[in-house]
């Protein structure tokens, strides 16, 4: 893909939304961010400039391109802007009707060849697709968090994907730096679907005396080539994100390896949710995250 | 040298497998002295050659010296003679994981050895109670788990049987903390013990969601590697384990707990049916063979 004859929309101002952005800026493509609350927007715009900012400080950046990106993404909160976009992707709140109701506003807005895509990390391509007029273009390009700095993007066509579309997905990815993995359309993709079912193991573990949190962490990475344990990596993945995930799987695939043990559910009543709040399975001063 | 002569200076290893000679280079790299038994000279021969090998390899890339390569192959001898362990101050056996085969090697080894020489077990699929129970004075009897390959994988299990005394625990705990790298795990005596018991049946998954096509092995692979930041992804690491241990180990998990979890998955065992083990055959889920040509 030539990267200065597209312009790339980014749906959703959050973490993801700020994350992507900064990724599709910085390989050079004019980008708007896109959200229907101008204080969500205003703040993630400043996240991406804020990252831009920084690494021109850390010298990972020269200056002359710290601007350029900056200069690269602009903002809007009217959807009706996002007309003369060539690939749109999705990063708002990971509710399937809020999804397919925006895909079905996008109808009338988008261009005859634009592509939309889909961060959703737990939902069905296939069923986010369902709200637009052109589930052939549907692509579902799942980011890791922080997606400025993880290169995998999880690539899952939906039922009515065109090949053509995953195709020039599979570009666009490439043209980002990224390194694009294809997975089913099932739910968690490859690394959720793992992941979620091993945390919860290693929870259990822990209730049921196989070990205590110091142990497991320390004996697991030092067996498997793991950076971290289970409950360090929980910590930072935050305990309400690891309930979220592992519930809508569990919804979705009713097996009970993926339902959040009663543990969680009592961290996050307790309002430990990890390093975020200070206090996961284990104690922190220090609340920032990747540094940022 | 001036350094003080650590806890159990002389080793008796029972078996120079792949996991024999990996711990063989542990123990002497510590600067014990290790006594090696095996069945045949033939066997003793390819264990020493393993460890040069694994030594060579990190020579090579600056992990160690051809001093330190002859200091480490020196301390380490061979027998095929039981009778001349009778001298050692802790006896560890890494011999197929058969219990039959395990049983009446230790009952031949308990009665050379004294009767508080400890007696410990690299055992990762069978029962360190049971193995104990079979011996006089099973007080002194754990497990002692290293991972495969035993000189870079940094967690060793310390296995707590029903009669090992604390003492011991403690000892072994200390005798960890004496070899480079090394971290210690006191665990229970449960099926997979700790580090299996969790890698298992996420194992299983991975080959299971493989076999229903989510996406190729390459693919489930990288994304582990990168989205989660493992070193090696899941179904590489079973290549390397070999499937045909992952089975075994898997197995007698199940038996041992009827958890489904354990339960081998059908691909597993006709991968295996196969003679498609992982490295040691070239042909596992990824086609070493193949992937050299393809690339």
């Amino acid at each position: 893909m030539n990267n200065e004859n597209h312009t790339v929309a980014v749906l959703g101002a959050g973490t993801m939304g700020a994350g992507i952005a900064t990724v599709t800026a910085r390989a050079g493509y004019r980008t708007i961010l896109f959200d229907i609350d101008e204080h969500n927007l205003r703040r993630g715009i400043g996240t991406v400039h804020g990252f831009f900012d920084k690494s021109v400080r850390l010298g990972k950046l020269d200056a002359d391109d710290g601007r350029a990106a900056k200069e690269a993404l602009s903002g809007t909160t009217e959807l009706a802007e996002l007309g003369p976009c060539t690939v749109l992707i999705e990063a708002v709140v990971e509710d399937l009707a809020v999804k397919t109701e925006l895909f079905g506003r996008l109808d009338g807005i988008i261009a005859e060849s634009a592509l939309l895509h889909t961060n959703t990390s737990t939902l069905s391509v296939t069923g986010i697709a369902s709200g637009s007029r052109y589930p052939e273009r549907v692509v579902g390009t799942h980011y890791c968090n922080p997606a400025p700095l993880m290169k995998l993007v999880e690539l899952a066509d939906g039922r009515h994907t065109a090949g053509w579309a995953h195709r020039s997905t599979a570009e666009f990815l490439a043209s980002l730096a990224k390194t694009a993995v294809v997975t089913e359309d099932r739910p968690g993709f490859i690394v959720n679907r793992f992941l979620i079912p091993w945390e919860n193991s290693c929870i259990r573990a822990l209730e049921s005396g196989l070990g205590s949190k110091e142990a497991i962490d320390a004996a697991v990475p030092g067996a498997l080539g793991q950076p971290m344990g289970p409950f360090r990596l929980l910590d930072i993945v935050g305990m309400d994100i690891h309930q979220q995930v592992a519930t809508r799987l569990y919804e979705q695939l009713r097996d009970p390896r993926f339902f959040p043990p009663p543990m969680v559910d009592r961290m996050v009543s307790a309002g430990d949710l990890g390093r975020k709040t200070g206090r996961g399975f284990y104690e922190y001063d220090d609340t920032r995250l990747f540094g940022s | 040298m001036n350094e003080p002569v650590p806890d159990f200076p002389r080793i008796g290893l029972l078996g120079f497998g792949t996991m024999g000679a990996g711990i063989a280079q542990v123990f002497a790299a510590s600067g014990r002295s290790v006594l090696v038994l095996e069945t045949g000279s033939e066997r003793l021969e390819s264990g020493f050659a393993a460890v040069s090998a694994f030594l060579e390899e990190g020579i090579a890339r600056g992990k160690t010296t051809a001093d330190e390569k002859s200091a480490v192959l020196g301390r380490i001898a061979g027998t095929t003679s039981v009778a001349e362990l009778g001298c050692v101050d802790a006896v560890l056996e890494a011999v197929t994981e058969d219990p039959g085969t395990k049983q009446a090697l230790l009952a031949r080894v308990a009665a050379v050895v004294t009767e508080h020489t400890p007696i410990l077990s690299n055992t990762s699929a069978l029962s360190v109670t049971e193995l104990a129970a079979a011996l006089p004075n099973p007080e002194r009897v754990a497990g002692l788990h290293f991972f495969n390959p035993a000189p870079l994988m940094r967690t060793v299990e310390v296995v707590r049987a029903l009669q090992t005394e604390q003492a011991l625990i403690d000892r072994l705990v200390a005798l960890v903390g004496t070899l480079a790298g090394k971290n210690a795990a006191v665990v229970k005596d449960r099926p997979g013990f700790l580090v299996n018991a969790l890698l298992m049946p996420y194992l299983n998954d991975v080959v299971q969601a493989y076999d229903e096509e989510l996406a190729t092995a390459a693919d489930i692979d990288l994304a582990i590697e990168l989205g989660l930041g493992h070193k090696i992804g899941p179904l590489r690491m079973l290549d390397m384990i070999g499937l045909d241990v992952h089975l075994h180990a898997t197995t007698a998990a199940y038996t041992a707990t009827l958890d489904p979890a354990y339960a081998p998955p059908p691909l597993l065992r006709q991968l295996v049916a196969a003679g498609r083990l992982g490295d040691k055959t070239g042909h596992g889920f990824h086609n070493r063979c193949h992937s050299r040509e393809d690339d």
